[in-house]
């Protein structure tokens, strides 16, 4: 987590001193859904699909912080030779895409070719509240339920579409939309990581028993801009999620002050050298 | 050898292809018990069972982006819309990551998916069930895109169109299902997607169609001939990639050429196969190219559906203005 908001924080800096192309949507606030969810997976076999806000799943299935920001510098030596961008990331059984929703029948796809081949293995779609404007969703959740596909739906909540909130879009609680197709919901808070895995954990196991689709909805915070300079909330409220909803902070609670710091130094070191290595710090 | 339609050739196909992998699947609408509403897939459930002849929700988005999901982790799906006018709403899909998935991912992955759907008009159908939309489709770079002319090339293009690497748009003229029979061959032959057909030589004028519009122009090759005009007749067959190269040697020896087609007139297939032409064999034009084409307005309801599609007499009146000019 620690390691992501390093990476994260470089990529504003290097996009505000015009060394990157394209845009920049960081997930920083939300790290504890990103590693509590894929630690829980089974990087051998199991597919990602992730969407705009992409380098913490990223990053916690793989750790290359160098082809990731490489990628989004537009240098050929980047995880996808500088084609695909922030947005268009994938390595191994990793994919991202820009386009809402658009990732989520295609990673039910993925699941169903693999229970085909009789793998075991589950795919995971990673999708934010605004997505749930999009009908591509309800299609594939459909799809999922009625083929008891091998499919976690994961949702993090951060209560804003770049700026618009979530209660000016959406009728009704989005925390139930899956129910009606019986996709089973839990609802978790991001900010604690621990506490995702084990949920993660716990809905892979099901899923991978042959249960079906499960969704998991987590309550989250975007403590920057939806991209750079577009954030219109208000400021008290953005000083009060950072101080009670960091997941760094609440890691950092339960693992000590020295753990924590020890922990720190070398996520700094090892994105400073990448940063080096590519000649931007 | 069997005397088949092109929807029992299609048919013929689908089952060779998932005889032979069985990686190979159908989904669609209606693709199961109903057999399809063409009949195209009939038999498959009873052979291959629910899980290889899958019927699918209302849901043409969710059905190309699980044929992308399935496709890109090995399997070899087939799937169905059930009439071109519906594809629209699978456009992102297509569009956005199916086309886009090799390239994307500089090579190590790939959507080898085939999307068939009926298109054209001439059945007196309703306006979405009659449409040729095909440069939507060749316009985007990564997809391949075939429409066959009767039932033995769509036989041998859906087997290839199966074992392409990439997505491949099917296309298949929807008056053709049943409108004659072809001998079909039993054993497996092999066409390559991306090459046209020469259907009929001639030194005097080109004509180059595709789908089911190969027919009046075979038939307006006829009458010219009759009248002492030998004209060349090219099947394109594939779309995209475009065989410019047959076309620009016939258009070299001929100098003049007509192209017909159904899809609208203003940025239709037709302009770019004039584009072409003018790029590889513009100095050995003797006359400006000629479209005998769909108008600038959607397909007419049957009523006025005639006044709509290119028949002989527009063909033949287009031929001699390239002729006399």
């Amino acid at each position: 987590m620690i390691l992501i908001r390093y990476v994260e924080q470089s990529l504003l800096r290097l996009y505000a001193q015009g060394l990157m192309g394209g845009t920049v949507h960081t997930c920083i606030g939300q790290e504890g859904c990103a590693v509590g969810v894929v630690s829980a997976i089974d990087r051998q076999r199991d597919m990602l699909f992730s969407n705009h806000r992409g380098h913490g799943h990223y990053l916690a299935y793989c750790g290359d912080i160098h082809g990731l920001i490489a990628e989004i510098m537009g240098l050929p030596i980047g995880v996808c030779g500088g084609m695909g961008g922030s947005q268009h990331i994938q390595r191994e059984n990793f994919y991202t895409n820009g386009i809402q929703g658009a990732g989520v029948p295609i990673a039910v796809g993925m699941g169903l070719a693999e229970r085909f081949k009789g793998t075991g293995a589950v795919s995971l779609a990673f999708l934010g509240d605004g997505t749930f404007g999009e009908g591509a969703v309800y299609e594939a959740m459909n799809l999922a339920a009625l083929w008891s596909a091998p499919t976690l739906f994961v949702v993090e909540h951060n209560g804003y579409a770049q700026s618009t909130p979530s209660s000016l879009q959406h009728a009704g609680d989005l925390s139930r939309r899956a129910e009606p197709f019986g996709i089973p919901v839990t609802r978790t808070e991001g900010a604690d990581v621990i506490a995702v895995f084990e949920v993660a954990n716990r809905l892979l196991g099901q899923i991978r028993a042959g249960k079906g689709p499960r969704l998991l909805f987590l309550d989250t915070h975007r403590f920057a801009p939806h991209s750079k300079g577009d954030d219109f909330r208000d400021r008290e409220e953005l000083e009060r999620i950072n101080r009670e909803c960091d997941p760094i902070q609440r890691l950092a609670a339960q693992i000590g002050a020295d753990t924590y710091e020890q922990v720190r130094k070398a996520a700094e070191i090892e994105v400073d050298i990448v940063l080096q290595e590519l000649g931007v710090q | 050898m069997a005397k088949l339609t092109m929807a029992q050739a299609l048919n013929q196909a689908l089952r060779e292809a998932m005889d032979e992998d069985d990686a190979v699947l159908v989904l669609g609408e209606d693709v199961g018990v109903d057999g399809g509403v063409f009949r195209v897939t009939e038999g498959l459930l009873d052979r291959f069972g629910a899980a290889r002849a899958i019927d699918t929700p209302l849901a043409e988005s969710a059905i190309v982006g699980v044929s992308i999901g399935m496709a890109a982790h090995g399997l070899r799906p087939v799937c169905e819309i059930q009439f071109s006018g519906f594809s629209y709403l699978a456009m992102q899909q297509l569009e956005g990551h199916a086309a886009r998935l090799r390239w994307r991912s500089r090579g190590r992955f790939s959507a080898s998916l085939v999307m068939r759907m009926p298109y054209g008009g001439g059945v007196r159908a309703l306006e979405h069930h009659s449409e040729s939309k095909e440069v939507y489709f060749a316009h985007t770079p990564g997809l391949k895109l075939v429409a066959p002319s009767g039932p033995r090339n769509a036989r041998a293009l859906l087997r290839a169109a199966i074992r392409d690497p990439d997505p491949v748009v099917f296309l298949e003229p929807k008056r053709l299902y049943r409108a004659f029979r072809e001998e079909v061959p039993d054993d497996d032959e092999p066409m390559a997607l991306g090459e046209s057909q020469t259907r009929r030589e001639g030194n005097d004028l080109t004509l180059i169609s595709w789908g089911a519009m190969l027919q009046p122009t075979l038939k307006a090759a006829e009458q010219l001939a009759k009248e002492g005009t030998e004209a060349e007749v090219i099947d394109l067959l594939s779309l995209s990639p475009l065989d410019d190269t047959r076309l620009a040697d016939s258009a070299r020896r001929t100098g003049r050429v007509v192209i017909v087609h159904e899809a609208h007139r203003s940025y239709g297939p037709g302009a770019e196969v004039i584009a072409r032409l003018v790029e590889k064999a513009f100095w050995y034009l003797e006359a400006p190219i000629a479209r005998v084409t769909g108008y600038d307005t959607q397909v007419p309801f049957f009523a006025r559906e005639t006044d709509y599609l290119p028949d002989v007499a527009r063909i033949v009146t287009s031929a001699h203005q390239v002729l006399e000019a």
